[in-house]
């Protein structure tokens, strides 16, 4: 029989506990054995005091016009509440590409209220008008899958005209159940068709920590378009949320802790760098300095900011196309 | 957890611990002597007694719908192909009989296999397979893996568990082969899933085509997701696994390009419930051609069935079984087979007059696939036309891509797909209700009509325009009904079976539609004169790009023709097999008109050329499907339209390589898809035909800033703005829209549009008269569009037949046509060069014939267009005096698409000309504006 092995998705690779231990039957190891389960005992009381319940409204915009007509879409945080406080100043007061970045805890309950601001018109031949949020990772019953019915066969999970249903708005409930850390991707997946439109800017992140996990001084999303990076940064203190859009100029202070999260979205499959800069790849005890990611799989890691660098896609015609960044240390 | 939990877990660590020290933490050595002895022992002891010596033995096998797959010896062949278990360690042998009429193999990437040699057809091979690492492994057929030889090879440690799932509460909880209720094979491949149910006992069932799977809550079931060629993500909603080797979870997985696997193990249902839950590749394109299926989770008591989805065997034409059936497309760069049925020889076969490849038959709730198995493009699987009212119609995917497509067709008549990058790839489906006579070309239940993709709906098929339609899909995809000019006998045959239409040609209907063969449709041993050149001779050389051509030194086809305009000779062929140059599409000179640029359209590849010795300078990528070249006249600097992607590569003057590649749109947005673009005389701008987004582009030179982006073809969907043409004095832009049968003119410098003229204004689509006793000028399918020189007359082919002499209107006058004449099947592209003495002509090339048009816009230069004429033809099939790089193999002359003349004349451009170049030249074709 194997060891369980302690679920630690940032750092380093770690197991649930020390291997050596004196012989059984020893009150040394009954000792151990007693402290070991008061340890978890408080873990587990600790980690239940600290499970939050989060009140969510997001609504949906057009934004991004190019100049000509053509209209990208965006997602918007109207308030946000945890055990009650309001925490809705974190975020931009405007839709943003990507939409507000949700970060929640292990343990955590989500209720999430879907408004329509993009369009009130009908459903024609089959062209969906309703948008949704479809979320990965987190724990959800079929109601909340923010799919069309043709997928999920119970109903349009979206705010809007939906092909089968209606619905002002669309609230969906996610419980942020143990196993679930990591960071995940939130998007359309109504829009237009049961494919949703995640590619014309209806996407952003959940970020679900364990209990008791350390900050960071930055925190930065970066999802990998088609053709540009779309991010934003956090600041690990204030929790502000800032900097949405393309290619954005990160910042960090010299030798501070800072996490990286990306997301890839679209059709194409990246190849990420931070220019000399290496780190592990999650779950392992690998340094690399290159990473491969294709659409909504997420490489999360962290470094400590040492030197100005730029985050590139080595990709043929995207690296043409100027797909990079700045990353500032000062 | 429960606190009684944690006792368990920290007892069950006690009991390792105690094994642990028995062996390694006991102080007494000889003790320590005797437990390693043992331990060692019983390690040898058990991989003997575990080691098991498997022997498989395979057959390739050709399906009904003409894929091929593999078979255990005996059985049913499936794809994926029958999935081997074993252990590491365990000796593995394979044998293949190949009974099918290809070459086939049996290759493991990732594991060398001592003979991976070919299989040859009726031949047998062993192979031992090497099992001391475990993993997930593809086998498959080689060349042929895509159109089914491909399953899994899965091995597993001797002993211990198989794999690890995340329970409920988060634990990592490891899982025995024993535990697992059912296993999954699901193979990527193109856009679609194959797959495989294996239950507890080791019993395989085939899921063929985008399955629904099933389980009941709580069930642990194992997933092995696999892939050949383009890569793809997995994602599974609502449940979450380990990333094997690391101890992150995840939900969605890269598969990458080449061959590549994950397996993974779940709990059904863990914490989220019961339900249908999707799974599908997440590459946008990917979901858009139909790459998904359903995961349905059963409440406990239910049975957990999986629904299989649409097989090679069932209702298709001929298919054997009665269960919802599939056929199958590749997609090639191969002329006239762009899509070619899986079983496209043996349905010409048929003796039925099929000369297309691209023609299947199927029955109503069948599927049709497709799959990009012998290209080296990006395509999109786009539909044409389509039955009145047919649900899930257009199919389309928003930008070309790898990969394939997959889609259920419930509603009889036809469906012509194609791709909106390459538009003459054509591939056809008819939906056929077996209860009625004659093959259903349009919607039964309304009274046989279908749809186009531009809008326009409920079209009798009876119809002039549809009959139209018709006939370009059968002379297009069968060479043998293209127009030989060295044979002097054109001929073209349609399909002898009858099939159901709207009423008799052409225009009416009748009740119950009409059952009559195609063949009344028939040309029988039609005259084609030998082509006699014009009497007045041009200046410097023609350059065709006989695009289809085949030489034998290449599997892919394409040459450029090099017609002397001093003599009308065919004087080089350039095929450059040293690079299998693949589908030569349009080209430019540089400055000294020393280096011909050259793009590769079904490919990602720009081409250096030496022009007069035809030797390779250097073959630089640039971006998927490369269209059209220009340079900018100032700077000699190269442009090249990424038709396939979303920006113009440019290389810089004296480089070989691209420097950047500026966005034809704004950063999120729809990639536009430029196609034919052109780039203004006093080198400031490029105009871009948008083929995605439906507009003409106008951006500023050096990338900074986007002037224009106009939508043409009065709004139509899919109008399909497609070449451009310039004003020498760039005051306006000429842009035809391909389905939308119009021209746009537009302001050269604000991009405003100024008119849209209707090229079948003269047409009647219903009966096919053409107004003014037949002579009112029309153009159906529009394509190149360029200006003369000096600004007198546009000139239009367009691929329905027709060459178009357009008066282009000074300043403020408008535009308007003045006069047709015929042209060849397949009329494509125009580029004007000078004619010896003065004046021009523009020089007009046509894909399923094999001469070079002739027009004189203005034989007698008196500035009215309405005497404009052909004056010659020129064969452009080699004769003993051409130079060629290669041997002309098949369609001698064939694919007429770009061509450019040498010197280049036009204003801008002609000015620097090298001196020897413009000793030709009058003083007037030396500055066709300013003199």
């Amino acid at each position: 029989m194997q060891y369980p092995l302690s679920h630690s998705p940032y750092g380093k690779y770690s197991r649930a506990s020390n291997a050596t231990y004196p012989s059984y039957g020893s009150w040394l190891n009954q000792l151990a054995v007693a402290l070991a389960l008061i340890c978890v005992m408080s873990l587990l009381l600790t980690g239940k005091s600290n499970a939050a319940t989060h009140i969510i409204e997001m609504t949906t915009k057009e934004i991004q016009d190019d100049g000509f007509g053509s209209k990208l879409m965006a997602y918007q945080m109207k308030s946000h509440t945890i055990d009650g406080t309001p925490v809705t100043d974190r975020y931009s007061t405007e839709a943003t590409i990507p939409g507000p970045t949700i970060v929640l805890t292990e343990g955590d309950t989500v209720e999430l209220t879907l408004f329509n601001e993009i369009t009130n018109d009908h459903s024609v031949n089959g062209i969906s008008k309703q948008v949704s949020v479809h979320v990965h990772g987190v724990h959800y019953e079929l109601v909340s899958d923010g799919t069309l019915k043709v997928i999920n066969k119970i109903h349009d999970e979206g705010a809007g005209h939906g092909p089968e249903e209606y619905h002002a708005t669309y609230v969906y409930k996610w419980t942020i159940a143990p196993g679930t850390a990591g960071t995940w991707p939130y998007h359309d997946h109504n829009f237009e068709s049961h494919n949703g439109s995640e590619n014309k800017g209806l996407f952003g992140a959940v970020i679900v920590n364990p209990a008791g996990s350390p900050g960071f001084d930055k925190e930065y999303v970066l999802y990998l378009g088609d053709d540009a990076f779309w991010g934003m940064e956090i600041d690990g203190t204030s929790k502000q949320q800032s900097k949405h859009g393309v290619n954005p100029s990160l910042e960090a202070k010299k030798n501070s802790d800072v996490r990286f999260h990306l997301i890839a979205m679209g059709t194409d499959i990246h190849t990420f760098m931070l220019n000399g800069y290496q780190w592990f790849d999650p779950g392992t005890n690998i340094l690399i300095n290159k990473a491969a990611i294709g659409p909504l799989e997420k490489h999360v890691f962290t470094v400590k900011a040492k030197h100005d660098s730029h985050y590139v896609d080595k990709d043929f015609s995207n690296q043409l196309m100027g797909m990079k960044g700045t990353f500032n240390v000062h | 957890m429960s606190i009684n939990q944690v006792n368990m877990h920290i007892g069950n660590k006690d009991n390792v611990m105690k094994k642990n020290i028995n062996i390694y933490g006991s102080k007494n050595p000889s003790t320590v002597l005797a437990a390693l002895l043992f331990f060692v022992t019983t390690l040898l002891v058990s991989s003997f007694a575990l080691a098991a010596v498997h022997t498989i033995s395979l057959t390739a096998e050709t399906l009904p719908n003409g894929q091929l797959a593999y078979a255990t010896t005996g059985n049913e062949a499936v794809i994926p192909g029958p999935a081997i278990f074993v252990k590491e360690g365990d000796t593995l042998n394979v044998t293949l009989t190949n009974n099918t009429s290809a070459q086939v193999g049996f290759t493991i990437p990732g594991l060398p296999l001592p003979s991976s040699a070919k299989v040859q057809p009726g031949s047998t091979k062993s192979y031992t397979v090497n099992t001391n690492v475990a993993g997930t492994y593809v086998y498959h057929g080689g060349d042929k893996a895509l159109i089914g030889l491909f399953g899994a090879l899965i091995i597993d440690k001797a002993t211990g568990p198989v794999d690890s799932y995340v329970n409920d509460d988060g634990a990592i909880t490891p899982v025995m082969q024993a535990d697992l209720v059912k296993q999954y094979v699901l193979f990527m491949v193109g856009s679609t899933f194959w797959g495989t149910e294996i239950a507890a006992d080791g019993i395989q069932k085939p899921l063929w085509a985008n399955p629904n799977l099933g389980a009941v809550e709580n069930d642990l079931v194992r997933f092995h997701i696999l892939s050949v060629w383009p890569g793809h993500t997995f994602h599974l909603h609502a449940h979450r696994w380990l990333k094997h080797g690391t101890t992150t979870v995840i939900d969605t997985k890269l598969l990458a390009d080449g061959s590549d696997s994950h397996s993974f193990t779940i709990k059904a249902g863990s914490g989220v419930g019961t339900g249908s839950w999707q799974y599908h590749c997440h590459l946008f394109s990917h979901m858009e051609a139909g790459m998904h299926g359903s995961f349905r989770v059963d409440p406990v008591g239910g049975d957990g069935a999986s629904v299989v989805g649409a097989s090679p065997y069932g209702r298709i034409l001929l298919g054997p079984k009665d269960e919802p059936g599939l056929v199958t497309f590749e997609v090639t760069d191969e002329p006239a087979s762009w899509f070619r049925s899986t079983r496209g020889d043996a349905i010409v076969g048929l003796g039925l007059d099929i000369k297309s490849k691209s023609l299947e038959v199927m029955s109503p709730g069948s599927s049709v696939n497709f799959v990009m198995s012998e290209t080296n493009a990006v395509h999109t699987i786009s539909t044409l036309l389509w039955p009145s009212g047919a649900q899930h119609m257009p199919f389309d995917q928003t930008n070309a891509y790898r990969g394939g497509a997959i889609v259920k067709l419930d509603t009889p008549g036809l469906y012509v797909f194609t791709c909106k990058i390459h538009p003459y790839m054509f591939g056809a489906i008819i939906v056929d209700d077996p209860e009625t006579e004659g093959l259903d070309l349009g919607n039964p239940a309304n009274e046989y009509r279908i749809d186009l993709v531009t809008g326009i709906k409920n079209l009798p098929t009876s119809s002039d325009l549809a009959v139209r339609l018709l006939r370009t899909f059968f002379v297009a995809t069968s060479p043998s009904n293209w127009q030989d000019y060295s044979s002097g006998l054109w001929n073209v045959r349609f399909p002898t079976i009858p099939v159901r239409i709207s009423g008799a040609p052409f225009g009416n209907i009748q009740a119950g539609g009409l059952a009559a063969p195609l063949t009344i449709l028939n040309v029988v041993d039609a005259t084609l004169p030998a082509p006699v050149p014009p009497s007045k001779f041009g200046v410097g050389e023609v350059l065709v790009n006989t695009q289809f051509e085949k030489t034998a030194g290449k599997t892919k086809p394409g040459t450029i023709t090099i017609v002397d305009a001093t003599n009308w000779t065919v004087k080089r062929k350039i095929a450059l097999p040293g690079i299998n140059m693949n589908n030569p599409h349009n080209m430019w000179v540089s400055r000294d008109q020393s280096v011909l640029y050259q793009t590769q359209w079904f490919d990602n590849k720009l081409t250096m050329i030496n022009r007069e010795t035809g030797a390779l300078i250097k073959n630089i990528q640039v971006g998927y499907a490369p269209s059209h070249v220009m340079t900018l006249p100032g700077t000699d600097d190269i442009t090249v339209a990424n038709n396939g992607e979303d920006g113009i590569a440019i290389i810089p003057a004296g480089s070989m390589e691209v420097s950047k590649i500026m966005p034809t749109q704004a950063q999120g947005h729809t990639s536009a898809g430029p196609h034919g673009h052109w780039i203004s005389a006093d080198g400031t701008k490029i105009i871009t035909p948008n083929i995605i987004t439906g507009d003409i582009g106008i951006y500023a030179a050096d990338g900074s800033n986007t002037h224009a982006r106009t939508t043409t073809g009065l709004g139509a969907p899919g109008a399909h703005p497609i070449a451009i043409g310039m004003m020498p004095d760039s005051s306006k832009v000429f842009a035809t829209n391909l389905l939308h049968h119009s021209l746009s003119v537009l302001d050269g410098t604000t991009g405003a549009l100024l008119q849209t003229i209707s090229l079948i204004a003269n047409y009647n689509p219903i009966d096919g008269t053409i107004a003014d006793n037949g002579e009112g000028p029309y153009g159906i399918l529009p394509i190149q569009t360029p200006v003369s020189p000096d600004g007198k007359a546009v000139v239009i082919a367009a691929t329905g037949g027709q060459i178009l002499i357009v008066k282009p209107g000074v300043s403020d006058a408008d535009a308007a046509i003045v006069t047709k004449l015929d042209c060849d099947p397949g009329c494509h592209g125009v580029n004007f060069g000078a004619k010896q003495n003065g004046g021009y002509y523009a020089y007009v090339t046509s894909k399923f014939s094999n001469r070079l048009t002739i027009v004189d816009p203005d034989p007698d230069n008196n500035g009215d267009l309405s005497d404009a004429a052909i004056v010659g033809y020129v064969s452009l099939v080699a004769t003993e005096g051409t130079a060629k790089d290669d041997t002309i193999s098949s369609l001698p002359g064939f694919g007429g698409n770009g061509v450019l003349a040498v010197p280049n004349v036009y204003n801008g451009w002609v000015q620097n000309l090298p001196d020897t170049w413009k000793a030709g030249l009058t003083d007037a074709q030396k500055n066709p504006i300013g003199h």
